[in-house]
């Protein structure tokens, strides 16, 4: 059998390895430079963190490149029910910094299963919708499955854990509208959301409703639910900050704090000045590898995760940065391509997927150290030092490089 | 099923790669308008320009006594600080600080390593500077580039009294103790954190929340303005916390037991709260703020009388006649016992093979449970011991509240030995002892260990008939529930009235604890605990009450000779201080 998988080896798609070991460098680069005044221990200083993070996710990409496709398929909803159990398993023992987001096993570092349990929702999703044809078009068609991703995330929500849940949620999405359903559907999904948010901004507000008018224009839809849509939706933009501020200032901080619940307002204004201090200063071409003044201050609590971004942007300047980003768009654009080109349909599933949990960790760690959105910061595949992620991340290259050889097994 | 083929169009396909190109085309372009674009404006701010994350230190809460004296305060001392990123010429300038503040340099440079975090955060130099240091640092501003200072609030004791034990003493967090934490986010490398007494276990209502103030510095670290999109947020101080205990009466223990060793717990029953307790010999309670010098330091802690231990709670005693009302009800509450029957005592009593002494060798003579309790005579209860049984015994000790914590308000407590079958096979073998043991353990002696705060839980029991509250030290609002021990009223009738013999027949062991206060009523117990450590431990228990109002006490010292010669008498100097001032407050 290890015969017959050798000689698919070959097959295996060399430019999305060649982009992962150039991200992986090039944050290897990055850390070394945050890691020169750094006395603390192995697991303190981000540079050697990262070295040791990086073999077992490298031993586990390869072992999963033996694994036959059904075998995966197979057990993808037992993998599913244990990266249930295992966000669950956090709420027996004590919160950690209050929350029920880390597992510790007495390591001296605490497990986040809930990367994990990102992996085997997508896989299970991927198997769900290739196992059942159906039929896409209707509207209830996509509710099962939804329920399928909200379950995990229900759970995660309530570790609390806003950012990871979100995260769950989008490779549904990508995967949903991949198996056929309308986009339009997946849109209503969204909509109620995207008006309360918006409601609190102006110009955002007035581009949403513009944005949902032309969608709704689009997709056809009877008259009478078209109006309903689009009026249901203004009305509740309109009604929500009458809501907010009808609640109790002890209320609206419950539910700021739930939306992040780390950081006080202040501490994130302050640590976005920052970052757009260090990235602006940088300039084209960066300040130069372990000269950047502005991230080298050590009072951004998350540098060497949160505000990777921000040290290259101020080291290594724009040209670098940019790379980076077009690597990485590369890299997306293979896995979607290989997804595309599939033979089956769980592959191909399981593929955009994994493409989709990539894309929205980059956009949403990047668009926060840049200042587009206010939110918890996300590590950055590859490049932010160590930790479950970036154990996650080679496990599902290790899983895109399996599943995109197109042979049969 | 894996044969189910891929139904993706090409439209889909095409649609995906848009969708990602335009996200990374987003983000693209705002690097570009923040690098590009926004380049001269962020250099200047980076470089001319820093926002300075400034933290100050929130002053602990106050500790007060229970009248709302201050015991232990806060003064404003500064901390030396420096910014390593902009410090040059470094050995130059810590060499001209160490000659303005008097501290080596070769210390500073180490605390520099100690605290530094970063190229950019203040790390500290030096602790407890004076404002006058400060203001000599200030007049060379010039020449000390990178170098900070901020204010610290330290601990401070304003009062006559130590109550180091009970008030315990806060020590700069250290790395190992942060990661113990389970929330880190309050504090800080350098932080202070309560290591022990009521600073420790009330550390998360006493720590306030540290203030956080921006400002914008410029290139030589001067102050250019506030940063107005940030807000500050002013330090909090934490909570006050009123505390049980009252100064004048631990003022006067304090003064009672200088250079002796020992404990005395003054307190009311009915409430469990604890008016004045020392445990002895204690030691200044600013001992470990950095004003103190560090040959004070290890003067206290090599000495052979372990000052720092707590004793109260910590010091295990064998508790020696105290405990005899404990024989006492339990005899009582079996019927085959009759207090009015007399036994007599001749100095010893031969049980088995072992001849067990009275601590008067001539002999008590005839005695009833009355006259064994004021004369404390041991042969009588060696004699009617054979009654109950050993568990039985047991067992109203533990009732009685030894053997298990007090969960007072005090970290470290011990739990001390109450003795029972099980544990006596287990420490001798099934066969390794007899029951001549429970002879010991009636009188408070052999393995029966108990602490000083047990005592004082015990003689509350008894004082409140089996409705003490728990002992406790800082004020509270709910009575704290506490063992209950459910005697008949009648047998605690005749405890008592045997404990009043004790302070006021002619022969009682106690009768030097009477203050002789019109309107006083003394309840007590002596005990002289035989122990391994030399000369016997000196025992008083009991309580007095006036109009109504009660206070129990625990007195013990060590190895300082009879309960009644040496404990009794100092009972009596407690009581005249703490009655006469209510005396004199009454004829105001």
């Amino acid at each position: 059998m290890i015969n017959i998988s050798l000689s698919h080896l070959k097959e295996i798609p060399p430019r999305i390895i060649w982009s992962v070991l150039f991200l992986t460098g090039i944050g290897l680069i990055v850390l070394r430079s945050i890691s020169q005044h750094n006395f603390g221990g192995l697991f303190q200083n981000p540079f050697t963190k990262q070295l040791i993070f990086l073999g077992p996710g490298l031993c586990l990409a390869i072992i999963i490149l033996f694994i036959p496709r059904y075998t995966i398929h197979k057990y993808s909803y037992l993998l599913y029910s244990i990266g249930i159990l295992l966000v669950l398993l956090p709420f027996l023992g004590d919160p950690h910094a209050g929350t029920y987001r880390w597992l510790n096993i007495g390591l001296p570092f605490s497990i986040q299963p809930s990367e994990f349990a990102k992996v085997f929702t997508t896989i299970a999703l991927a198997r769900y919708l290739s196992d059942y044809n159906i039929e896409m078009k209707q509207f209830s068609a996509i509710i099962l499955p939804i329920l399928l991703v909200l379950l995990p995330t229900a759970v995660v929500i309530n570790q609390p854990d806003l950012g990871t849940a979100i995260i769950m949620m989008t490779p549904g999405l990508a995967m949903l509208y991949w198996s056929g359903a309308r986009p339009f559907y997946l849109f209503l999904l969204l909509a109620p959301l995207m008006s309360m948010l918006t409601a609190f901004h102006n110009i955002a507000f007035t581009l949403w409703v513009f944005v949902l008018g032309l969608s709704i224009y689009i997709a056809h839809t009877r008259r009478f639910i078209a109006l309903s849509l689009f009026f249901g939706n203004i009305f509740l933009g309109l009604f929500s900050p009458f809501l907010w501020n009808s609640l109790t200032l002890y209320q609206q901080n419950r539910i700021l704090t739930f939306i992040n619940p780390e950081k006080d307002p202040l501490g994130v204004a302050y640590q976005i000045i920052q970052s757009k201090t260090a990235i602006g200063s940088g300039g084209i071409l960066g300040k130069g590898w372990g000269e950047g003044t502005q991230t080298h201050l050590k009072f951004l609590p998350v540098q060497e995760s949160d505000f990777i971004l921000s040290v290259m942007g101020e080291e290594l300047g724009f040209i670098t940065v940019s790379f980076v980003l077009i690597v990485f768009g590369f890299l997306i654009m293979q896995i979607i391509k290989h997804s595309y080109l599939s033979k089956d349909r769980f592959s191909s599933l399981a593929l955009i997927g994994f493409a989709t949990i990539f894309m929205s960790h980059v956009f949403v760690n990047t668009a926060m150290t840049v200042g587009l959105i206010p939110v918890k910061g996300l590590p950055f595949p590859f490049i932010s030092a160590g930790g479950s992620f970036l154990i996650t991340s080679y496990i599902m290259i290790g899983l895109i490089l399996k599943l995109s050889v197109n042979y049969s097994d | 099923m894996l044969k189910a083929e891929n139904i993706v169009s090409y439209r889909q396909y095409l649609f995906a790669l848009m969708i990602t190109w335009a996200l990374v085309i987003i983000l693209i372009i705002r690097f570009f308008q923040i690098q590009i674009l926004g380049y001269a404006r962020y250099t200047q701010k980076a470089e001319t320009n820093r926002i300075r994350k400034v933290t100050a230190t929130a002053p602990r809460g106050l500790i007060l006594d229970r009248k709302g004296k201050i015991l232990v305060d806060n003064s404003p001392t500064y901390v030396l600080t420096a910014i390593p990123g902009e410090l040059k010429n470094k050995k130059q300038k810590f060499q001209f600080i160490s000659r303005i503040i008097g501290l080596d340099s070769v210390k500073v440079l180490e605390n520099y390593k100690k605290y530094y975090r970063g190229k950019f955060t203040p790390t500290r130099l030096a602790k407890d500077l004076t404002f006058n240091q400060i203001s000599r640092l200030e007049e060379n501003k010039i020449n000390l580039e990178g170098i900070y200072y901020e204010q610290f609030p330290e601990r401070y004791f304003p009062s006559k009294v130590n109550a180091s034990h009970i008030l315990g003493y806060v020590k700069e967090i250290d790395n190992a103790t942060l990661n113990t934490l389970k929330d880190k986010s309050n504090y800080e490398l350098g932080d202070m954190i309560g290591w022990n007494g009521l600073e420790q276990q009330y550390e998360l209502f006493l720590k306030g929340v540290r203030g956080i103030y921006f400002y914008e510095v410029d290139a030589f670290g001067r102050e250019v303005g506030h940063v107005d999109e940030l807000d500050p947020q002013n330090p909090e101080p934490g909570n006050n916390i009123v505390t049980t205990l009252d100064m004048d009466i631990q003022y006067h223990l304090e003064s009672l037991m200088k250079d002796k060793k020992g404990v005395i717990i003054v307190g009311k029953p009915r409430t469990g709260e604890i008016l004045a307790a020392i445990s002895a010999p204690d030691f200044k309670p600013d001992l470990f703020t950095g004003l103190m010098l560090e040959e004070e330091w290890k003067t206290v802690l090599y000495d052979p009388d372990k000052p720092l231990i707590n004793r109260m709670v910590q010091g295990l005693y064998p508790p020696g006649s105290i405990v005899k009302m404990i024989t006492a009800i339990t005899l009582l509450e079996n019927s085959e016992f009759d207090p009015n029957k007399t036994q007599v005592c001749e100095g010893h009593y031969q049980f088995g093979d072992r001849l067990f002494g009275c601590w008067w060798d001539e002999g008590h003579g005839e005695m009833d449970l009355t006259a064994a309790m004021l004369n404390s005579c041991d042969v009588y209860f060696y004699k009617n011991i054979s009654l109950i049984g050993f568990d039985n015994l047991s067992a109203s000790f533990k009732s009685f509240g030894f053997g298990v914590p007090t969960n007072i308000d005090i970290s470290g407590e011990a739990i001390g030995i109450v003795p029972s079958i099980s544990f006596m096979n287990k420490r001798y073998g099934r066969y390794g002892w007899s029951k001549g043991a429970m002879l010991n353990i009636c009188i408070g002696q052999g393995e029966l260990l108990v602490t000083p705060i047990q005592v004082f839980n015990y003689i509350n029991l008894i004082a409140s008939r089996g409705k003490a509250g728990l002992p406790h030290l800082v004020m509270t609002n709910n009575k704290m529930p506490n063992i209950q021990k459910n005697v008949k009223p009648e047998f605690w009738d005749k405890i008592i009235n045997d404990m009043s013999e004790v302070i006021y027949n002619t022969n009682g062991t106690g009768k030097n604890a009477d203050p002789g206060i019109s309107g006083l009523n003394v309840f007590g117990k002596t005990g002289t605990a035989e122990n391994p450590h030399g000369n016997t431990h000196a025992w008083f228990v009991g309580w007095a009450e006036y109009n109504e109002e009660q206070y129990s006490m625990v007195i013990l010292l060590e190895n300082a000779g009879s309960g009644g010669s040496v404990a009794a008498p100092m009972a009596r100097e407690i009581l005249k201080s703490i009655f006469n001032d209510i005396q004199v407050a009454k004829n105001d």
